[in-house]
């Protein structure tokens, strides 16, 4: 580059102002609690939270896991529904962006099916599957697959219509076409599908462990509530806020990734 | 007036409506083996629904398009088509672009490296071979599309203004390459352009196209020497009758 960059010098203070903002959060929500302003059976302060996160890093009880376990159970769960949403919520919608026969027979329960939120599945899926791991990655599915679905499927939309024409003229094949310009066209939308599918399981995760399981950080959450421990809700919340969020930020290193790949 | 070659491309009775809008009305013409031909006519007059007719991209009201005596047809027939925008794929190489006409009519692999390899020494891309179109510059865009074009070594060409984005100076060296391919792979060319002295400059013959509903207006043999001058008297004068019969309707 010929010119060199402008650089924009923050001040200290605005530098330092977001720890500061930090500090004062939970120095004022420790100080409401222990100051009785809130009681303690309806929140828990910063550090009980804290102590009660040492302690869960090796006793199981009350709710019968170690922290670790419940993370581990939720990342499985989580996973697993991602993985096979993208495996086949991507192809299906590929194939309905360029195949009308694809598209006349899916789109239309696709459509019927989208607006129900899959939290609504919870019940039947604990008929089907009981509350074990596959109900749950059942409802992270449904949560997943959808994005998925409508992301490949305009990709292949936006496909510019002169590159199809040129290829006609060569004599393709529709298969050729699909698989030499529908496909390429619609990987930026793909790749983009991969976070908004992600956000839309770890959402869905919850929820599933809320209402149905005996392990995972919905359930530690629901435990908390039930032995009417705030601490343990607080500490629940903070761990599925903390894992989503990393959980993003490795998603979006592997999008990089993919998309410097293809983006010349 | 019959092509001197024997003949290639039979053009019979070639109707196009859009619904009430009749476009094309009844065109018949012949285009001779490894000719090059030139098609001229007003804005709108519908040049380029005629090569999408003739590309079979789109069907005809009536009529139809005989290549060596067979209906035209992209399976059979080799037919190239050299778009007025860019068609080149972002994300394959300069290479993979060239070959990829010839990957769609599955080649064998080793003819496919072979022809490429000719083609991107001819066109002078062969540094560049591994670049991605983004990283060409705007003329050699338009070169690959014409080398993905010759190389599957077509019965017919379609070019629709393919250098009308381009500024003069380019587009004369274009126009020189572009002749020097056709005499070296003997294609069989129609070449449409709203500009005349192009049209001039690389044609064997023109056809000048009326407005709609458009008919072949006049045709006008072009046997000048290779290569042409623009500033030659007998060159000015072709230039000034195809104008002149462009403006008089
Ligand atoms: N799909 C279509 N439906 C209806 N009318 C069309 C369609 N395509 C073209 N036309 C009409 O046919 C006529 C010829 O269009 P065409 O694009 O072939 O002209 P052209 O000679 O290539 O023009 P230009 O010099 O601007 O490239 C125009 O009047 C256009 O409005
Ligand atoms: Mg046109």
């Amino acid at each position: 580059m010929a010119y060199e960059e402008v650089k924009v010098r923050k001040p200290l203070g605005l530098i330092l102002l977001p720890f500061f903002s930090v500090v004062c959060f939970f120095g004022a929500w420790e100080l409401i609690v222990r100051a009785g302003i809130v009681p303690a059976t309806m929140l828990a302060a910063p550090s009980d939270v804290g102590a009660l996160f040492v302690d869960k890093l090796t006793n199981p009880n009350p709710d019968g896991a170690t922290i670790f376990v419940h993370a581990w159970v939720s990342m499985q769960e989580a996973f697993l529904g991602y993985l096979l949403a993208l495996g086949i919520g991507i192809p299906l919608g590929l194939f309905m962006g360029w195949f009308g026969v694809v598209r006349g027979i899916a789109r239309p329960i696709f459509e019927l099916i989208r607006p129900i939120p899959p939290i609504a599945w919870i019940p039947l899926t604990v008929f089907w599957f009981g509350i074990g791991l596959w109900g749950k990655v059942f409802i992270i599915w449904l949560g997943g697959v959808v994005p998925c679905v409508i992301n490949a499927f305009v990709g292949v939309r936006m496909t510019n219509p002169t590159l199809i024409q040129m290829a006609r003229t060569y004599g393709a094949s529709d298969w050729q076409i699909f698989k030499t310009l529908c496909v390429p066209s619609a990987l930026p939308m793909v790749f983009g599908a991969l976070q908004i599918a992600l956000a839309s399981c770890w959402t869905n995760l919850v929820a599933a462990e809320l209402l149905a399981a005996d392990q995972g950080l919905g359930y530690l959450i629901t435990m908390g509530r039930r032995l009417a421990l705030p601490d343990m809700v607080v500490l629940g919340m903070v761990s599925v806020g903390v894992m989503g969020a990393l959980i993003g930020l490795a998603i979006d290193e592997v999008e990089k990734r993919l998309l410097a790949g293809i983006r010349r | 007036m019959p092509p001197a070659a024997p003949v290639k491309i039979d053009v019979r009775n070639l109707t196009k409506r859009f619904g009430d809008l009749l476009v094309l009305d009844d065109i018949s013409f012949q285009v001779g083996r490894g000719e090059f031909l030139a098609i001229v006519g007003p804005t709108g007059c519908g040049k380029t629904t005629f090569l999408n007719c003739l590309s079979k991209l789109i069907p005809t009201s009536a009529g139809d398009i005989f290549i060596d005596g067979r209906v035209a047809d992209p399976r059979v027939h080799n037919i190239s088509f050299v778009f007025q925008e860019p068609t080149c794929l972002p994300w394959r190489t300069v290479r993979e672009n060239v070959a990829y006409g010839m990957e769609l009519k599955r080649f064998p692999t080793d003819k496919i490296r072979e022809r490429v390899d000719y083609m991107l020494g001819l066109v002078g891309l062969a540094e560049t071979q591994h670049l991605y179109p983004n990283q060409v510059s705007a003329s050699m865009v338009q070169r690959i599309t014409v080398a993905r074009a010759f190389a599957v070594d077509p019965d017919l060409l379609l070019m629709d203004e393919p250098y009308g984005q381009l500024d003069v100076k380019l587009r004369y060296y274009l126009e020189d390459e572009l002749v020097k391919l056709w005499q070296t792979l003997k294609a069989t060319v129609i070449f449409v352009t709203h500009n005349i002295e192009e049209a001039v400059y690389v044609a064997e013959r023109i056809l000048v196209l009326s407005n709609k509903p458009t008919r072949i207006k006049a045709e006008v043999r072009v046997d000048l020497p290779r290569p042409r001058s623009l500033i030659d008297p007998a060159f000015v004068q072709i230039r000034k009758q195809v104008t002149e019969l462009i403006r008089w309707w």
